[in-house]
């Protein structure tokens, strides 16, 4: 069963003359155990893509669920929930709270997601394998852009989510730390049987995923270079 | 409140800065309303002391003791039971060796409640016939002890001062407390003068005595020159302090929640309640309005503490806690528009 679905999904922005088609009859399935990327140029509608994935907003017309469930029929509140629960978010611009540490930023999580987060040790593991266990008392402002995006992925993954939604995760990256995380995601995936999306400009990432799509003038197409295929 | 206190300990200069906006704000108004209490103290506390309710003045005083008069004819076929006649004159207290002090002299019929009751004698004994004075304390500080004998305006006469009271202050003199007689001689009346009013401590109807004009005690003090003036100017500056704070704290949580609206939308998209941020919001501005005030309280004590005996100034603590929790209260109230901002905060910003 797909873990997240969306079905014929159109987005619309402005009106009248400048209603802009973003997202054009777009229909996608990510499994539980696959790593899925979708690469398009930028004002392709990736950005758009991700948050109506994630349920941040709602698509002018089509249907997005999560195991099974329409979360357009949703209050806002229980959609807050199911992001809370179920979604990690990986962002480009990876806003770390500037007033936290690396330390309180998980703990931050744990004050408002008491349950169903990481285990300490596989907290430490994942701390160790985005290599910036030591970097825990260091403020954002203090740490570098990969660093920073490398906490931002771990925070997104402290919550433990079923769905790891993800923009440009690599962005801030050198191709070492593009190799680890591509083998965080395959890992997720595979072992952790977690759906993990990520939207990118990032062909580095191409030889982890499972399957790659393109975005382009806001159609979706599976890629023929598909691991798959 | 893990958020609010984190962000304000990082944060240490931005939210030190409100702090002390909101420590002078409250330290401004704690000291203008001891400066209200105190000035009020010195217009009315010796009426406040004798615990009347109703005052009687003649008809044409024009709401003033000084200026009025009530004849024997006015009281003519009244009873004076739980009255006391009162007879004042501003006066000029004089003795060698101390400075030439203005006072009010307060004439007193010995057998009525007032002298009998309401004058309390901090050192010395009651004033017995026409020759021995009480006076006000403070002007054992200007040079007047017991057992002095003093000249009032330019009489020949010497009075004895033969007991001090506190808080003897009426229109910001000190009082002296003699006879009628002496009232009747030093405005130069004759016997058919009884007194400049009459106060009584039951609330006496309109119709007791139909040839007065009446007042409620509260009506009188209002009424005394510069009293209601006075009062109105500090109660507006008080009153515009605390809207002054109540705009800061809103304004500066206002700015401050729009420098952080991205991080805020992050943590909306991540799923993180608004109720989160708006708890974290309002905890802030709880959090810095005690720390304001608690300074203010303190700057208002080491001031009370150190300020010279001259300056009318009464801290009432009670009042000042009271205002205290009103200034939390605002604070609270301007936390509510950067609330409004976060419940608009729309989480999709956070990819933006």
């Amino acid at each position: 069963m797909s873990k997240l679905k969306l079905v014929d999904v159109n987005k619309y922005y402005g009106e009248g003359i400048s209603r802009v088609h973003v997202l054009k009859d777009v229909s996608f399935s990510a499994k539980a155990g696959e790593l899925n990327l979708i690469l398009g140029p930028s004002g392709s509608g990736k950005s758009t893509f991700l948050t109506i994935a994630g349920g941040l907003q709602t698509p002018t017309s089509g249907k997005v669920l999560i195991d099974g469930i329409d979360i357009e029929k949703l209050s806002s509140k229980k959609r807050d929930e199911l992001r809370l629960q179920k979604i990690g978010f990986i962002l480009q611009s990876y806003n770390l709270l500037p007033y936290l540490n690396v330390a309180d930023q998980f703990k931050l999580v744990d004050r408002i997601k008491k349950n169903g987060n990481v285990s300490s040790e596989a907290f430490d593991e994942l701390l160790e394998k985005l290599a910036i266990k030591k970097l825990l008392k260091q403020y954002p402002s203090e740490l570098s852009g990969g660093q920073n995006q490398r906490v931002a992925i771990a925070r997104a993954l402290y919550t433990n989510p079923e769905i790891i939604l993800a923009d440009e995760p690599t962005a801030a990256l050198d191709s070492n730390l593009v190799k680890t995380v591509g083998q965080l995601f395959q890992d997720l995936a595979k072992k952790e049987g977690k759906a993990v999306i990520a939207v990118t400009h990032d062909l580095r990432l191409r030889e982890y995923a499972d399957n790659v799509y393109e975005l382009a003038d806001g159609k979706l197409t599976l890629s023929k270079n598909s691991p798959d295929q | 409140m893990f958020l609010a206190l984190k962000e304000m300990k990082h944060e240490k200069l931005h939210y030190g800065l409100i702090v002390a906006m909101i420590v002078l704000i409250s330290y401004l108004m704690f000291f203008l309303m001891g400066m209200m209490l105190g000035l009020q103290n010195e217009n009315d506390a010796a009426i406040k002391e004798w615990g009347t309710e109703t005052v009687f003045l003649n008809k044409n005083s024009n709401d003033n003791l000084g200026q009025s008069i009530i004849t024997r004819d006015q009281l003519s076929g009244k009873g004076q039971k739980n009255v006391a006649l009162v007879g004042q004159a501003p006066v000029v207290l004089k003795e060698k060796g101390a400075s030439k002090e203005s006072a009010q002299f307060i004439g007193l019929d010995p057998d009525q409640f007032i002298s009998r009751e309401k004058i309390k004698i901090t050192s010395g004994r009651q004033a017995k016939g026409n020759n021995e004075i009480v006076v006000d304390k403070s002007l054992s500080k200007k040079g007047y002890h017991l057992g002095d004998r003093v000249t009032i305006n330019s009489q020949n006469e010497k009075y004895k001062i033969v007991g001090f009271v506190n808080d003897a202050k009426f229109s910001v003199a000190p009082v002296i407390y003699g006879s009628l007689p002496v009232w009747r001689e030093l405005r130069g009346l004759n016997s058919s003068a009884v007194a400049s009013g009459l106060f009584s401590d039951n609330k006496l109807s309109k119709n007791t005595y139909p040839d007065l004009q009446h007042y409620t005690v509260n009506e009188y003090i209002n009424k005394l020159p510069g009293y209601s003036a006075q009062n109105n100017t500090f109660t507006f500056m008080i009153g515009f302090l605390m809207v002054i704070s109540l705009i800061v704290i809103a304004v500066f949580l206002y700015i401050l929640t729009m420098q952080k609206i991205s991080h805020y939308a992050v943590m909306r998209a991540q799923g993180i309640p608004a109720r989160h941020l708006i708890i974290a919001t309002v905890t802030q501005s709880i959090f810095l309005m005690v720390c304001g005030v608690i300074g203010g309280i303190l700057l208002t004590l080491i001031t009370s503490v150190a300020i010279p005996m001259s300056v009318p100034v009464i801290m009432n603590w009670p009042l000042i806690s009271l205002m205290a929790v009103g200034l939390i209260v605002l604070g609270m109230i301007g936390s509510l528009l950067p609330v409004r901002m976060i419940i608009k905060i729309d989480p999709v910003q956070a990819l933006n």
